[in-house]
């Protein structure tokens, strides 16, 4: 099995704490990186875009953050994705059930999806499936 | 009121009152001329009355003129037969008062006279050689004719009473010898004749005068010829003369005269005899010592009464129109008035109408005022909705799946490590229900004390409050400029805290690489309402990514430089708590200029 690639957008130090540890559960095959706002994770896309070196097949983006929000990095995103060698899938993972977050979500075709924390195992798991084509 | 009514009355009456006088004028005028043409026609009417009369006197005179007497005529006794068959002629002469013969020497030789108004009489001989009717008779020469001027007669020297008008026509007379005798001497009773001529044929009174205006007779005096009976010494009430009235000469005139309208004939027998030729065999010349003149007089009494009409006509018709007239100005006048009335409301109700708009605009701009003051309510109301779904469900859901772990855990070791993290995340909550009441604080804040703060006083204040400023440690100037205006009302509380912000925000985002640092606050006047401007040469903020955060809470832009994302949040709630609002203009490396407008 590929080795799967994940990308943690939030500010919250716990919220990476525990996803971290359940991604680790499902499966010790996936590599996870985290970043506590939209900045320093566009930074890194775009550094990593520029030397050719791998980019994260998922990131789960959180809304609410210093620096740079989900939005704002969705903004970036959408400058940056002309020059991306593959597709990435991001899912906003927002702590908000806020109608109007959800139908600023749908005018961003760079989402794959939303989520309403707390993201359980069950929802990580059906990322995964869904972006590795494998059952975990 | 009524002083303006009888003013429009007046205004409208006095032309109808001009007409009605005007008419009244030519209808006086057109009637009195009728009058007159009626006394005009009496008047000549009169005159040819009178003109008859004095013709058959002539004609009776001159019968006895042409009679041929015999020789030695002695009526008396030798000729008494050849005068009895005249007597009867006599006889039958109403008017004869007196008939007689007289000879050359005026001595009378033959007298017949009527006898207390009856039968004629024989009368006792009289020597008359003095009268001047005798004297003027003897000078006449055949064909001739004297009648002398009415007067009362006289017998032996005295009137004779009662008074008796005569005219005496006188005629020589001649034999059959063609000698001159004497002669006849006829006294006329005039009372008939001028009885008849008092008889009022026109409305107007009618004198008869001679020349001289002596009033002969009149149906207006009780004696005729009263003139000669005032002469005789017997004084009389009325006057017997026309002289008073302003005529010197007796012509055909008329003329008013003291209310009176006169009408003037002048009576010239001589003249008018001429016109009379025809009926004699002969025409007599005719000597007669006076003009008579015809007058008719109109009284203003009578005159009064015949304009009576005309004036009750001219008094009704105005009688009238007073009444129509004030009745008409009375409604002008109210008319007038209810109108003044009505301009007089509907100036009032313009001027209801006006308050009333001026209070709804001041209702409009309270509405609008309310208005804003919502929308910022809203807005907040979202900022708070958003504060919670994001930032406080954050942790407590982070809380859940802890506990959720700490269920499935059995391994104590991996439940201890876990318990650190439960404490982190109760800090935050913690945290953030402190700044969360921190806002709530301001939200709540119904009656914010608000007082008039001179603001450079304050900034000046709130400058002392930083200690490395004052020490001259940071290379920070504070700058103010309040030239266009001093002094804004807010509560003194906030804006230290804004100022405080403000102050220590530009000290925090200084631009270290620039030699000299400043943060200018400056006060100016935009639309007619106070704006303070904050404005540094700090490091600036990417509007373009950040342009939507830069007053939301828990939002930083600068990674190396400490700080919680709280400072212009509260700065945004404080200001919009008393309805001031705050924008951002900025650009990295350049600056950041905050704009309040109060």
């Amino acid at each position: 099995m590929k080795k799967g690639n994940i990308l943690l957008v939030d500010d919250d130090e716990i919220y990476l704490y525990l996803v971290k540890k359940i991604l680790s559960k499902i499966s010790e095959r996936i590599a996870i990186s985290s970043f506590t706002d939209g900045e320093q994770a566009i930074n890194f896309i775009t550094n990593q875009t520029e030397v050719h070196q791998e980019v994260p097949e998922v990131i789960l983006l959180d809304v609410n953050m210093p620096f740079l929000d989900g939005w704002g990095f969705l903004v970036e995103f959408k400058k940056l994705k002309p020059k991306l060698e593959k597709s990435i899938r991001i899912y906003l993972v927002t702590s908000s059930a806020l109608p109007s977050d959800k139908q600023k979500a749908k005018e961003f075709q760079e989402l794959t999806g939303y989520f309403v924390k707390p993201i359980t195992e069950d929802n990580l798991k059906n990322i995964l499936t869904e972006v590795y084509e494998t059952n975990f | 009121m009524w002083k303006k009514v009888l003013k429009i009355f007046a205004i409208l009456y006095f032309p109808i009152l001009l007409l009605t006088f005007v008419l009244i004028f030519y209808q006086k005028e057109e009637q009195l001329s009728g009058l007159v043409q009626v006394e005009e026609r009496g008047a000549a009417y009169k005159k040819n009355y009178l003109l008859d009369l004095y013709t058959s006197l002539v004609f009776s005179t001159q019968y006895w003129s042409e009679i041929d007497y015999p020789v030695a005529f002695d009526p008396m006794r030798d000729h008494s037969g050849f005068i009895d068959s005249y007597i009867e002629i006599i006889n039958g002469f109403q008017d004869y008062d007196q008939f007689r013969f007289l000879d050359l020497k005026g001595k009378e030789f033959f007298r017949y006279q009527r006898e207390d108004d009856k039968n004629m009489v024989f009368g006792p001989l009289q020597n008359k050689e003095n009268r001047s009717y005798v004297q003027s008779g003897l000078a006449l020469k055949r064909g001739e004719i004297f009648l002398s001027a009415i007067d009362l007669n006289r017998e032996n020297g005295v009137l004779e009473t009662p008074y008796k008008p005569v005219v005496r026509g006188v005629a020589p007379i001649f034999n059959t010898l063609n000698e001159k005798i004497g002669i006849v001497v006829i006294n006329y009773r005039m009372s008939r004749i001028l009885n008849q001529l008092k008889a009022q044929i026109t409305n107007g009174n009618f004198y008869l005068t001679d020349a001289n205006f002596n009033i002969i007779t009149s149906n207006t005096r009780p004696y005729d010829l009263g003139y000669e009976i005032q002469k005789s010494g017997k004084a009389l009430l009325e006057n017997y003369s026309l002289t008073h009235l302003p005529l010197k000469k007796a012509i055909d005139t008329n003329f008013v005269d003291q209310g009176s309208v006169y009408t003037f004939k002048v009576f010239d027998f001589k003249k008018d005899f001429i016109s009379k030729e025809g009926i004699f065999s002969t025409i007599p010349i005719i000597i007669t010592p006076t003009d008579w003149v015809i007058v008719q007089e109109i009284s203003p009494e009578f005159l009064g009464t015949w304009f009576l009409p005309l004036y009750k006509d001219f008094l009704i018709f105005n009688f009238f129109a007073v009444i129509v007239l004030l009745i008409l100005s009375y409604y002008i006048i109210k008319s007038r008035q209810q109108q003044e009335q009505f301009y007089v409301a509907l100036e009032a109700k313009n001027k209801a109408l006006l308050g009333s708009k001026a209070q709804l605009e001041k209702n409009n701009y309270q509405i609008q005022d309310i208005n804003k003051s919502l929308s910022i309510k809203n807005d907040q109301l979202k900022e708070f909705n958003y504060l919670v779904s994001h930032n406080l469900r954050s942790p407590v859901t982070s809380l859940s799946v802890i506990i959720d772990m700490l269920k499935e855990e059995k391994e104590p070791d991996k439940i201890k490590a876990l318990l650190p993290k439960m404490a982190t995340v109760s800090n935050s909550i913690y945290e953030l229900t402190e700044d969360i009441r921190a806002y709530m604080a301001i939200l709540d804040q119904n009656e914010i004390k608000v007082e008039f703060l001179n603001v450079s006083k304050l900034i000046a204040l709130v400058k002392n409050e930083f200690s490395d400023l004052m020490l001259g440690e940071q290379n920070l100037k504070v700058l103010v400029d309040f030239k266009e205006w001093e002094a804004v009302s807010f509560s003194k509380l906030y804006l230290k805290s804004i100022l405080q912000n403000f102050i220590s925000n530009a000290i925090k985002y200084r631009d270290t690489e620039k030699s000299e640092s400043y943060v200018l606050f400056e006060g100016k006047i935009e639309n007619g309402s106070k704006v303070l401007y904050v404005r540094d040469n700090g490091v600036g903020i990417n509007l373009e990514r950040h342009g939507a955060n830069v007053f939301k809470l828990y939002k930083r832009f600068h990674r190396n430089i400490s700080g919680k994302g709280v400072g212009l949040f509260l700065v945004k709630s404080q200001l919009e708590a008393l309805n001031a609002q705050i924008s951002v203009d900025s650009k990295e490396g350049l600056g950041t200029s905050f704009k309040i407008n109060f």
